[in-house]
């Protein structure tokens, strides 16, 4: 058994695997991750130092004082409703996922996602014309309840549409991992069903609900596109704002540079702070799981109360999430068909899925390395600090992201000019912490026995990733990459503060809607969502068949 | 083959010394033991042997090849984890052939590895099967043979029979045994079952707190344990404080209680505190004659092939015995017993500067 005989002269894999060619590739991902991702994406807050004497100005108005004021308290009020309605009716829905057993339970399953599926584009037009009160030129269904004038309202119901899923998902998550015996070793103390539920299992998921906070709050906070066009569809919206919407509004007036620097610098800073705070609080604050009610427990844990609980939480899946989503079907089926230029469509069509497939290759190539070293980094205090600040893109609104973004490169010469590299990088920034969250969330979950008993035999660390750890993580891979995908294919807020006038689906049917061409619109949204949704089936379905 | 040559290697996690300064030869083709309690740095040192620990000092040589700072995959020295780590996605097949793989073994090689792997092992009819669908021994045997289709020629057992269960782990100590030794492969073996270590080691090297305290045949660590933890922790021993009397033939030690007890002969100055060792099943108990204690019998365990006998001694505290069970009947909770032993199979150690309590805690 001559081993070094045996030993192929791959000269390529020998070059990479050494330990300098390692530490460099290691460096270039954190580099690119700092240099590329982060520090763009909180540029803006230099012009604290650089041009204060402009915020200044900006503060010392009153009026546009009070606009900023309104709006940014409008985007976090929402956030925190939005994020309360999820949590309440998204805890027993994520229950019923993972402890329940019945039929169509994997139907219900994808229903959850669909959602994720729309571009919140084609999502904001879809629950304006089945909520709100619309003008006559929008001709929305008459069957549909169409009462809401208040854009607050509006909003609100808009953002649980699409927060909605992650709150479940993340609780499903944590839930899945704890131990139903906990639960049961509860129940056969003499706990009552709802008893063992609230105070067994969950304080343990904490995290669970930490991280679902944090996704609907930032989601909510950053939305834009499905804000400007909800608002747009209503009837009459006044003169309501959201910090996004302001962006989105301004950004095409160079004259409003220091206004919209310091609308950005507000959320980012806020939404920060409010991270921090959030995890403390979650953490520190206690649940009242120390007293128990046995009595009224009981009855709640017997009879009809369980069985309104699903039964509510169902229907609020369908009536609030479901019906909103897909309504904008009927609208079309309903009206009479309206000839329209379809060419600048399918053009922007053509460019977001082109920007939205460099994106998602750009952060599975530096996203999956960076989810390996934070996974598997839990020595050292540098990894560590890493893992906190992959967080940050994900928090910051994607508006001012995307504003701080543009600032950032467009001080770059040559950068600046080019449209398509600047939209690319705005959209990795908020993408790329999706795919190192959901590939490190699976990485940390593996034995790293496995790749080390691959190692010693005879495995490069090139090799043992792609034969062990590959194949055991890449659900996950998947999961990150269309989640990034879908999410750069909708976002309009960040690629309308990186470049005003860019020319991607979701910004051509924003500005389908100002211009009041609805029919369009409405068809536009709906190519979007069926595109959207075959490209994921399509990829799923591929991946699976290349593996097996 | 290479011998393992280890020299002076170190390495702390903050303020644990996982190893500190392990100095130890195994020879080429020795079926080496790394005996000792959970947290004394077995894992650590078997890590640093195939280059997945990364040493703060030290040097490893595999025969005359320094090979400290080498690649895992470079070391020829596979390591089979407490848990197999069988990739759970590949069959048995195509985890035996997982080394052959990488190492472009050409296809009619590796189709002969195959066979003569499986046959070895006795897997062939389960070569389709994924790892989930094989019980414990076969997943054993499975990572065993992965092991040795990788031509490695140092296999790193890491608890390799602890995830089994009990009639199982027995029967295959033999078998995992003979394997190495007819492949001829230098083997380390990590384990915290003394019993495992006595029956299939080559050598077995006690090791404590980053250290080794003692290297020896089976034998030689039984019999002659160089400390209280080592007389301890091989085969339980009954211990004895007290003051040197006298040392000719053999080693006399005077208890605080005034008693006499006998062992053998050290170099311990007369006058000196030090502590008397003898192993439970060394001590002798009975009813007539003169021991070197009295004591009475406060509870007896039957364990099958012998009774396990407690007793609390006069002024000394308690010590135990092992007899054959036919004396089941003869003995009862309450009797008074002789309390003797050959001297020649007790040892007496200077008491140890932590004291004899700490020295014999095992975590």
């Amino acid at each position: 058994m001559d081993r070094l005989a045996e030993a192929p002269k791959s000269t390529f894999l020998e070059k990479i695997s050494t330990r300098h060619f390692r530490s460099g590739w290691k460096a270039f991902i954190i580099i690119f991750f700092l240099l590329f991702v982060i520090l763009p994406t909180v540029w803006v807050l230099s012009y604290i130092f650089t041009d204060w004497s402009s915020i200044e100005t900006v503060m010392g108005d009153p009026d546009l004082m009070s606009t900023i004021y309104d709006a940014i308290l409008a985007s976090f009020e929402i956030a925190a409703i939005v994020t309360v309605i999820d949590i309440i009716v998204g805890l027993p829905m994520a229950w019923i996922l993972v402890r329940k057993e019945f039929r169509g339970k994997r139907y219900l399953d994808t229903l959850i996602d669909m959602p994720l599926a729309v571009p919140t584009a084609a999502l904001g037009f879809s629950c304006a014309i089945f909520w709100a009160a619309t003008s006559s030129n929008v001709n929305a269904p008459g069957f549909a309840p169409g009462f809401v004038d208040s854009a607050f309202l509006l909003i609100v119901l808009l953002h649980v549409v699409f927060s909605y899923p992650y709150m479940v998902r993340s609780l499903a998550a944590i839930l899945e991992q704890i131990d139903v015996t906990y639960e049961t070793a509860g129940r056969a103390l003499g706990a009552t069903k709802l008893t063992a539920a609230r105070t067994i299992t969950l304080p343990l998921f904490r995290a669970g609900l930490v991280t679902g906070i944090i996704l609907c709050m930032a989601r909510s906070l950053s939305e834009t596109g499905g804000t400007m066009i909800a608002l747009a569809t209503m009837a009459n919206s006044g003169n309501f704002e959201t910090g996004p919407t302001l962006i989105g509004a301004w950004k095409s007036n160079p004259d409003l540079i220091p206004q919209l620097a310091f609308v950005s610098i507000l959320l980012i800073v806020i939404s920060l702070i409010l991270l921090i705070i959030l995890k403390i609080a979650v953490m520190k604050i206690k649940l009242p799981a120390g007293k128990v009610w046995p009595k009224y427990e009981r009855i709640l844990s017997r009879g009809w109360a369980p069985f309104l609980k699903d039964s509510t939480s169902s229907a609020f899946l369908f009536i609030f999430v479901l019906i909103p989503s897909f309504f904008i079907f009927t609208y079309v089926v309903v009206l009479p068909y309206q000839s329209a230029e379809w060419g600048l469509f399918w053009d922007s069509l053509f460019y977001s899925f082109i920007i939205a497939g460099v994106v998602t290759v750009l952060d599975i190539i530096m996203g999956v390395p960076m989810a390996l070293y934070v996974a598997r980094g839990h020595g050292s205090k540098i990894i560590q600090s890493l893992d906190v600040l992959v967080n940050v893109p994900l928090i910051v609104p994607t508006a001012a992201l995307g504003f701080s973004l543009g600032m950032f490169w467009g001080d770059v010469p040559g950068i600046g000019s080019f449209d398509f590299i600047l939209i690319v990088m705005a959209h990795v920034a908020f993408t790329y912490p999706l795919v190192v969250r959901n590939v490190a969330g699976a990485v940390e979950e593996i034995d790293p026995s496995y790749e080390e008993t691959a190692r010693t035999l005879g495995a490069k660390p090139l090799q043992a990733f792609r034969r062990v750890l590959y194949p055991m993580i890449k659900t996950s891979i998947l999961a990150g990459a269309i989640m990034a995908f879908t999410r750069s294919l909708g976002e309009t807020g960040a690629t309308l503060a990186v470049v005003a006038n860019a020319n991607t689906a979701p910004v051509y049917i924003v500005d389908l809607i100002n211009t009041e061409q609805f029919y369009t619109a409405g068809l536009a949204c709906i190519v979007l969502i069926i595109v959207s949704y075959v490209f994921m089936v399509l990829l799923r379905y591929i991946t699976k068949r290349r593996v097996a | 083959m290479p011998g393992i040559r280890v020299l002076n290697v170190k390495k702390s996690y903050g303020d644990i010394h996982a190893a500190d300064g392990i100095d130890l030869e195994i020879r080429d083709g020795e079926y080496m033991c790394i005996l000792g309690p959970t947290g004394a740095g077995k894992t650590t040192f078997l890590r640093a042997l195939c280059g997945l620990t990364p040493l703060d000092k030290g040097k490893i040589f595999f025969g005359d090849k320094e090979v400290t700072k080498e690649e895992p995959e470079d070391r020829g020295a596979v390591m089979l984890s407490q848990t197999y780590s069988l990739f759970p996605h590949l069959t048995v097949q195509d985890n035996i052939l997982f080394g052959p793989d990488i190492r472009g073994m050409s296809d009619p090689d590796k189709e002969k590895t195959l066979s003569s792997m499986l046959d070895l092992v006795r897997l062939t009819s389960r070569s389709d099967a994924y790892p989930r669908e094989l019980s414990g021994g076969m997943q054993q045997r499975t990572a065993l043979a992965r092991a040795l289709a990788s031509g490695c020629d140092v296999l790193l057992l890491d608890e390799p029979l602890r995830a089994l269960d009990a009639r199982l782990r027995i029967s295959l100590r033999y078998e995992l045994k003979d394997l190495a030794k007819s492949l001829g492969l230098t083997t380390v073996h990590v384990t915290h079952d003394q019993d495992e270590a006595m029956v299939m080691a080559d050598r077995i090297a006690v090791i404590k707190e980053g250290r080794i305290l003692q290297v020896g045949t089976p034998a030689e660590v039984f019999d002659s344990p160089v400390s209280p933890f080592v007389a301890n922790f091989v085969g339980q021993s009954n211990f004895f404080k007290g003051t040197i009397e006298s040392s000719e033939g053999h080693t006399v030690l005077r208890t605080e209680s005034g008693s006499l007890l006998e062992a053998k002969a050290t170099d311990i100055d007369i006058g000196c505190e030090a502590v008397l060792a003898v192993k439970v099943g060394n001590t002798e108990i009975s009813k007539d004659g003169v021991g070197f204690l009295q004591g009475t019998v406060e509870r007896i365990l039957f364990e099958g092939r012998y009774l396990h006998v407690d007793l609390l001694v006069d002024g000394n505290g308690r010590i135990s015995a092992k007899v054959p069970s036919w004396r089941m009947g003869k003995i009862a909770v309450g009797d008074r017993k002789q309390i003797r032993w050959n001297p020649e199979k007790a040892r007496v150690f200077p008491i140890p500067e932590w004291g004899l309590e700490r020295e014999l805690k095992v975590e």
